[in-house]
């Protein structure tokens, strides 16, 4: 058991650098954030795992504080991009 | 004996760690720079979390990919909407500002490889001797009897200078209205009436952990000025009668308690910041709660950014024409 999590927690890791490659391409704003939105969950999973693997529950107060906090810093950047998107919308209707 | 996941797990994440950080120092898009270095935030407190220090890392998740996250974007944004275009920085650097900087970083890093043959060796280092004293702290958790006991001074000036940051802020300049419009969702409502009891609970949470294990002030702080952003997103804001002295006395409001904690040692023949024994546990106990009031409120005004509009940092205007325009 403990061997599978710290596996899993190893292939998670895995994902993350694959993750990177969105944020290093993109295209748009948005993949990147969403790309960093993923890395808040995947760390979620990857702190449970480890804490399951090494039996140690306080990994768990982190992953709580990761998963409440990631959705502030989408908040963040919803409200940074809505004027431009509606804009951009809007230019899209007008074209159609 | 690491097992082989593990092995390769230590290996990758600090390679992942570093690229992040070069990549995020040196991106050109400044939007860019800021999701890496969330990213970088939060791998860091993985990283905190592998080297078996969750004080640091839940510090790191909070504040560190959380606030700073937000503060950064928030900025950002404010910044390029000023600019009416999209910010970034020049892709090449300057040989000169290219050689200048690496020649401190190396001066820095050798700076800092001497200090470590300067430092005192000691087995353990000062964990045995925290342990053996920490009956007298008033808490059962090591690091919070160092941060607001042993060595509260560290503690206290930490908030005076997150004070002054915001004094300093609040002295640039009014805050420009913090969304250029406000986000009408009703999704943002119902996640609202979701998050915001539960962003509460965690802090109330974090902060009593404090007392006995990992958490602590800081932490249920960002928590809470996590909960008070997504209440400015969704397009609240503070009455204009509270943005006066009230709003004013709740940021102090942590650092003055602590100072007066710290003031009884002096007034009963004791050393500063020495508590009385007996009331130790209380003492901590309420100057961690008015800590977490304000280094949130602290936090939440760093990330707007500038002295509440309408207030009046100084002597009321006599004139009647600028009474009109305060109005």
């Amino acid at each position: 058991m403990t061997e599978l999590c710290l596996g899993l927690a190893l292939f998670l890791l895995v994902t993350i650098v694959l993750g990177l490659i969105r944020i290093r391409r993109g295209p748009s704003d948005a993949d990147r954030m969403l790309s960093a939105q993923l890395f808040g969950t995947t760390g979620v999973a990857i702190l449970l795992l480890l804490g399951q693997a090494t039996d140690r529950t306080f990994w768990w107060d982190v992953a709580l504080v990761f998963a409440l906090l990631s959705a502030v810093t989408a908040i963040a950047f919803v409200s940074r991009n809505e004027p431009s998107e509606t804009a951009q919308q809007q230019r899209d209707d007008h074209g159609s | 004996m690491t097992p082989g996941p593990l092995l390769l797990f230590d290996l990758l994440l600090p390679a992942v760690l570093l690229w992040l950080a070069w990549r995020s120092l040196t991106s050109s898009d400044l939007f860019r720079a800021v999701i890496l270095f969330i990213a970088f935030n939060l791998l860091l407190a993985l990283a905190w979390v592998r080297l078996e220090a969750p004080d640091v890392a839940l510090a790191e998740a909070a504040i560190g990919a959380g606030v700073t996250g937000t503060l950064l974007l928030a900025a950002l944004t404010r910044i390029e909407s000023a600019a009416g275009r999209r910010l970034s920085r020049p892709a090449r650097w300057r040989p000169a500002a290219l050689v200048l900087t690496g020649t401190a970083l190396l001066a820095a890093a050798a700076g800092l490889l001497w200090s470590l043959r300067l430092l005192p060796t000691m087995p353990g280092g000062l964990g045995p001797l925290v342990d053996r004293h920490l009956a007298e702290s008033g808490v059962d958790h090591p690091v919070t009897a160092v941060l607001l006991n042993f060595r509260g001074y560290d503690t206290l000036l930490e908030v005076a200078v997150l004070l002054l940051a915001v004094i300093a802020i609040w002295c640039l300049d009014e805050a420009v209205p913090f969304l250029q419009q406000p986000l009408e969702s009703p999704l943002l409502t119902g996640f609202n009436r979701m998050m915001l009891p539960i962003l509460l609970l965690s802090a109330g949470y974090l902060l009593w952990l404090g007392s006995h294990a990992p958490g602590g002030a800081f932490q249920a702080a960002s928590l809470l000025a996590a909960g008070l952003l997504l209440a400015l997103f969704s397009g609240a804001s503070l009455p204009a009668q509270w943005s006066g002295l009230p709003l004013r006395l709740l940021l102090v409001l942590g650092f003055l308690a602590f100072l007066a904690a710290a003031i009884i040692g002096p007034l009963t023949g004791r050393a500063l910041l020495h508590y009385p024994p007996a009331w130790v546990k209380p003492l901590i106990l309420l100057v961690e709660w008015l800590l977490t009031l304000s280094i949130a409120l602290i936090l939440t005004a760093t990330v707007i950014g500038g002295r509440p509009t309408g207030s009046r940092p100084y002597p009321p205007p006599a004139s009647p024409a600028a009474e009109g325009r305060q109005r």
